[in-house]
């Protein structure tokens, strides 16, 4: 034993080391991007010519997801790091201009050379150039399998049409197996088409959302009739059920952006793509959004590295490497000499790509684009799932959006407050430090007493209050602050402001009750079923160790492509779980990620199966404490099983269960994750959040990070009073013998 | 007698069985995402083996990409931690359990506290203090802030094992001639068996699974751990959905084979057989 211990000290002691030495080199140019893993092949390809023609310069790209990009990038360049480059849409330039952590790019690169590029790959926020766009795009377009539509319609009336004639129940079971049209049309984004055709856009000229308008009424009315009166769409569609239809050549049609298309011709469907249609009755074409993506410079990146920085972005945007990926990746580059170039005008894709382009909207730049989208969504949905009309929508979207920019622009300013609770906060302090005196007096004079004591716990006491004090602290001060948009830099103490809003908030007390909900049913489940496997595994029988280790699965498998799995399981039409109830049960099909109700049951199911394995290995750790003896002696007193549960393995099971219990039920009261993915960030219409996943959504996404604070120190306490209560009831804090 | 026990025996079984099949009947759903072509996350289908069945997914794993790097760099950070884990809170939870000490109730009431506080508020403070103490791009930032993550969960799971232990192992022991620390070390130590294997499984699954940490601190593609390593075959919408099944699938078969070689210990016969409380 005691050699094991050196040769694993040995071993830990040199990867300490190997990871310090591996920190990466300071000159390296660090780029952060959310290109697709194509399109990541294409610029690893072209960063690779690039060192080798530049030695001496070395270039690493990372991929990370959109969302967590920009919030990691903001939490990176607060705190004066981050990487040199980073690529993204271009609505992620809005925030970064006002939090200044990009640099101005007139400032770096000649007038020739800006003005080289298409105007739509300029990406300018109050006079200045933040973001140089190497594709133009992102733009939704009808992407039609050949096969099924030899012509793709031009109008909504030959869209329905050809679509009804599409939309076929092969098997006669009642439910079509065949679409004419899908899409992800549960996402705002995706409906921007039909509101365009319809004559609407989501800003007046003033950059003020207009969303309360006949025009949006007419689209939302439109896009029900597609689904409910001339049902040539899914009952219900998210991104991955339409793209598999479409990949299986089960739909005709499907409306999709420029980063899907070769995805299809891999996928082995002979696709066509065409300019959305026009709406017949305002003669006006759909358009959709284009959005230009590219690269911005850090703040921070000055010098000689910025030097690099720029012969990098020369290489990557020259026309040249541009023509390059368009032809490979399908995406429209933004060299205006390449306008002209025959190799792009010869390629079918790239060629409507352009039409469309031209016949899109500018996605706007602003900062307010967040909060239209978040407005906007959960009344959209609501109008799909029957709940409010499309009047009543329109005039929520109006409303939230109006509310949604009030909260994200908030700029509290309260420095009278502000004195007040620093100095009940220093107070406060002194206080606490006085009435422990006792302690830490009694702490030092028994130092040398209960120094075996001291010195079994001291060490990770050390580590723990090494890791979490300062951020701690950092969250409570944040909690008293204002920092938001306006005051990123420049946040100050402005008193309990912050703590007002939250218990003002009119969703805080229906959302703390599902909290307490999916807490309770979670937990309850865990045990059980961790309890239940536990004892059932532990009485020895042969075979159980297979058992055993099949059932550590869930918990094994990364949570991500599970949760997903999950999701795909609730599918109204092709989910295996409905498939089961209407074969097997003779139920009907349940519309699970439609409903409030369901879409949350849906995620408590997923993390019981996530999480009971847990439990499962506990108890049956705790099992082992528990001598035979006992068990034999109450044989022969004639005892029941339950009453060997009650008055043996409950009692003696406890000492250990009620820690896991009892983190367990923090853990799940912030568990975020689990209701992010499966009912993909609160679908439907923000109805399936907990407090936490509010919290993230509604406050941290808005950049309201004071206010988010103020929310996460409310959850703690939430969480301590429990902790407190819980533990005093069940003694846990004391011995058992 | 006997036909009583043979019949809740079968029952047991049938229970067993019908239990395990539904469990794993979404892990079947990611193995046949894993061998399906085309990169789809969902199907029309439900068949378990999809129509041109492939393993190209798992040869590109492990011939195009750095898999059995990242899986090296993550194997070392979660030993480590492991290895913290155990020793740190088979130490702790012992004091906690044996000694009162001013402080005593302070400690287990703050482990609790740390875990209260939703993390994705943490990470920005967090981010401020490793760079200020130079602990970007190194396995030593991460491997603290993994310990420290696992610690509190380990330290009362730990004492709570303990407790079940009686005290009067260690008096005899102590009458015995041994030291405190020999007393722990010899005698409590390994009796606590069942309750360090769950302490290692999870301080391992804590720093096997951890993304947003890791996503925020190493930006060196040489140092990236398993989960940084999944998420680039994720992309907003043309995930390589293949790729990633086939990879979670394999990322899972470690913690698989570590629990097998683990319950040993958890269901020993270790338990407490001789002595009477």
């Amino acid at each position: 034993m005691k050699k094991h211990l050196q040769v694993f000290l040995i071993f830990l002691t040199a990867v300490l080391l190997a990871g310090c030495s591996g920190r990466s080199d300071k000159d390296e140019i660090v780029i952060w991007h959310n290109m697709r893993p194509e399109e990541t092949k294409i610029l690893q390809e072209q960063i690779d010519e690039f060192t080798r023609k530049n030695p001496g310069i070395k270039v690493i790209q990372l991929f990370k997801e959109t969302e967590e990009m920009r919030s990691g990038y903001i939490v990176a360049a607060i705190g004066g790091q981050g990487p040199d480059l980073i690529y993204g849409p271009s609505d992620q330039i809005g925030p970064f201009v006002e939090m200044k952590i990009i640099k101005p790019l007139d400032e770096v690169f000649d007038t020739v050379f800006i003005n080289s590029f298409n105007q739509s790959a300029l990406i300018e926020v109050e006079g200045k150039l933040w973001q140089l766009a190497d594709k133009l795009g992102n733009h939704l377009m009808l992407v039609y399998n050949k096969k099924m539509v030899p012509v793709p319609p031009t109008n909504d009336k030959e869209l329905i049409e050809i679509g009804k004639k599409l939309t076929i129940d092969k098997n006669g079971d009642g439910r079509p197996d065949q679409y004419g049209l899908v899409w992800n049309y549960t996402e705002p984004y995706f409906f921007i088409p039909f509101l365009t055709g319809h004559g609407g856009w989501v800003l007046d000229s003033l950059n003020k959302p207009s969303l309360d308008t006949p025009e949006m009424v007419k689209a939302l009315k439109f896009m029900k009739a597609l689904r409910d009166e001339y049902k040539i769409i899914p009952n219900e569609a998210d991104y991955n059920v339409a793209d598999a239809l479409f990949k299986e050549g089960r739909a005709g049609m499907m409306i999709n952006g420029d980063w899907s298309w070769s995805g299809y011709g891999n996928a082995g469907i002979d696709y066509g793509i065409a300019v959305l249609p026009k709406i017949t009755s305002t003669g006006l074409y759909c358009k959709p959004m284009i959005a230009p993506k590219g690269f911005s410079i850090n703040q921070r990146v000055e010098g000689e590295r910025l030097e690099r920085v720029k012969a990098l972005l020369e290489f990557v945007l020259s026309p040249e490497k541009q023509i390059e990926t368009a032809l490979r990746v399908k995406t429209f580059p933004t060299r205006t000499e390449l306008y002209s170039d025959k190799r792009l005008l010869a390629d079918e894709v790239l060629n409507k790509s352009m039409q469309q382009i031209n016949n899109g909207i500018p996605l706007p730049i602003i900062t307010e684009m967040r909060a239209i989208w978040d407005a906007m969504r959960p009344p959209y949905q609501a109008v799909l799932g029957g709940s409010i009309t499309p009047n009543e929508a329109a005039k929520q979207m109006q409303k939230q959006s109006l509310i949604k920019i009030k909260e994200l622009r908030e700029s509290i300013e309260n420095p009278v407050w502000g004195l007040i609770v620093q100095i009940l906060l220093l107070v406060a302090a002194g206080v606490t430090l006085f009435m422990m005196r006792k302690s830490i007096t009694g702490f030092f004079r028994n130092l040398k007493k209960d120094s075996f004591a001291y010195l079994l716990s001291m060490p990770a006491v050390v580590i723990m209050v090494g890791v979490i004090f300062y951020p701690f602290v950092y969250n409570i001060v944040l909690s008293f602050s204002n920092m938001s948009l306006a005051h990123i830099h420049d946040w100050s103490i402005v008193g309990f402001i912050q703590y007002a809003k939250v218990f003002s908030e009119p969703q805080f007390y229906e959302i703390f009750l599902k909290t307490i909900i999916w807490t309770g049913a979670n937990l309850f489940f865990h045990v059980f079923l961790g309890v239940t496997l536990a004892l059932l595994l532990n009485k020895g029988l042969p075979g159980t160790p297979i058992f055993r280790t099949l059932l550590i699965l869930p918990w094994a498998m990364p949570q991500y492509i599970v949760a997903l799995t999950w999701r795909g399981m609730f599918n109204y039409e092709y989910g295996s779980i409905n498939l089961l109830l209407v074969k097997f049960l003779s139920m009907s099909p349940i519309e699970w990620l439609k409903s409030p109700a369901e879409a949350f049951m849906a995620v408590i199911i997923t993390n019981i199966w996530l999480g009971f394995p847990f439990m499962m290995i506990i108890a049956l750790g705790a099992l082992q404490s528990i001598p035979q003896e006992l068990y034999e002696a109450a044989d022969i007193d004639g005892a029941k099983w339950y009453h060997k549960l009650k008055s043996i393995t409950i009692p003696l099971i406890k000492p250990v269960m009620i820690p896991a219990i009892t983190l367990g039920v923090i853990w799940t009261f912030n568990n975020l994750n689990i209701v992010w993915l499966v009912s993909n960030a609160g679908e439907p219409s923000d109805k399936t959040h907990i407090l936490v996943s509010y919290v993230y959504k509604a406050a941290f996404n808005l950049y309201r990070y004071g206010y988010a604070a103020a929310f996460s120190v409310v959850l703690f306490l939430i969480l301590l009073a429990f902790g407190l209560t819980f533990l005093r009831k069940t003694k846990a804090t004391e011995s058992v013998y | 007698m006997d036909k009583k026990k043979l019949a809740t025996n079968i029952l047991t079984y049938i229970f067993l069985t019908v239990f395990t099949l539904i469990v794993l009947y979404p892990i079947m759903n990611v193995i046949t995402i894993s061998i399906r072509p085309g990169d789809k996350l969902m199907s029309t289908s439900l068949a378990i083996i999809p129509e041109n069945a492939t393993f190209k997914n798992y040869i590109e794993l492990f011939t195009n990409r750095p898999f059995l790097l990242w899986a090296w760099n993550s194997a070392i950070v979660s030993f480590v931690v492991t290895f913290t884990g155990v020793a740190l809170a088979s130490t702790a939870g012992y004091a906690l359990s044996r000694f009162r000490f001013i402080g005593k109730q302070t400690t287990m009431l703050g482990l609790l506290t740390t875990q209260m506080f939703p993390a994705t508020m943490l990470l920005l403070p967090m981010y401020i203090m490793l760079i200020k103490l130079e602990l970007l791009n190194s396995y030593l930032g991460i491997i603290i802030v993994y310990s420290a993550t696992a610690l509190p969960f380990c330290i009362w799971q730990m004492k709570g094992y303990y407790d079940t232990i009686p005290f009067s192992l260690e008096e005899s022991a102590r009458i015995d001639g041994c030291s405190r620390w020999q007393a722990f070390y010899k005698i409590i130590f390994p009796l606590a068996a069942p309750a360090l294997v769950i302490t290692a499984l999870f301080s391992f699954m804590t720093a096997w699974s951890e993304y947003i940490v890791a996503a925020q601190v190493l930006q060196d593609t040489k140092l990236f751990t398993l989960p940084l390593g999944l998420k680039s075959f994720e992309s907003n919408m043309s995930t390589e959905w293949g790729l990633y099944a086939a990879a979670s699938l394999v990322v899972s078969i470690p913690v698989v084979v570590l629990f097998v070689i683990l319950s040993k210990w958890l269901v020993s016969g270790l338990t407490l057989g001789s002595v009477k409380g």
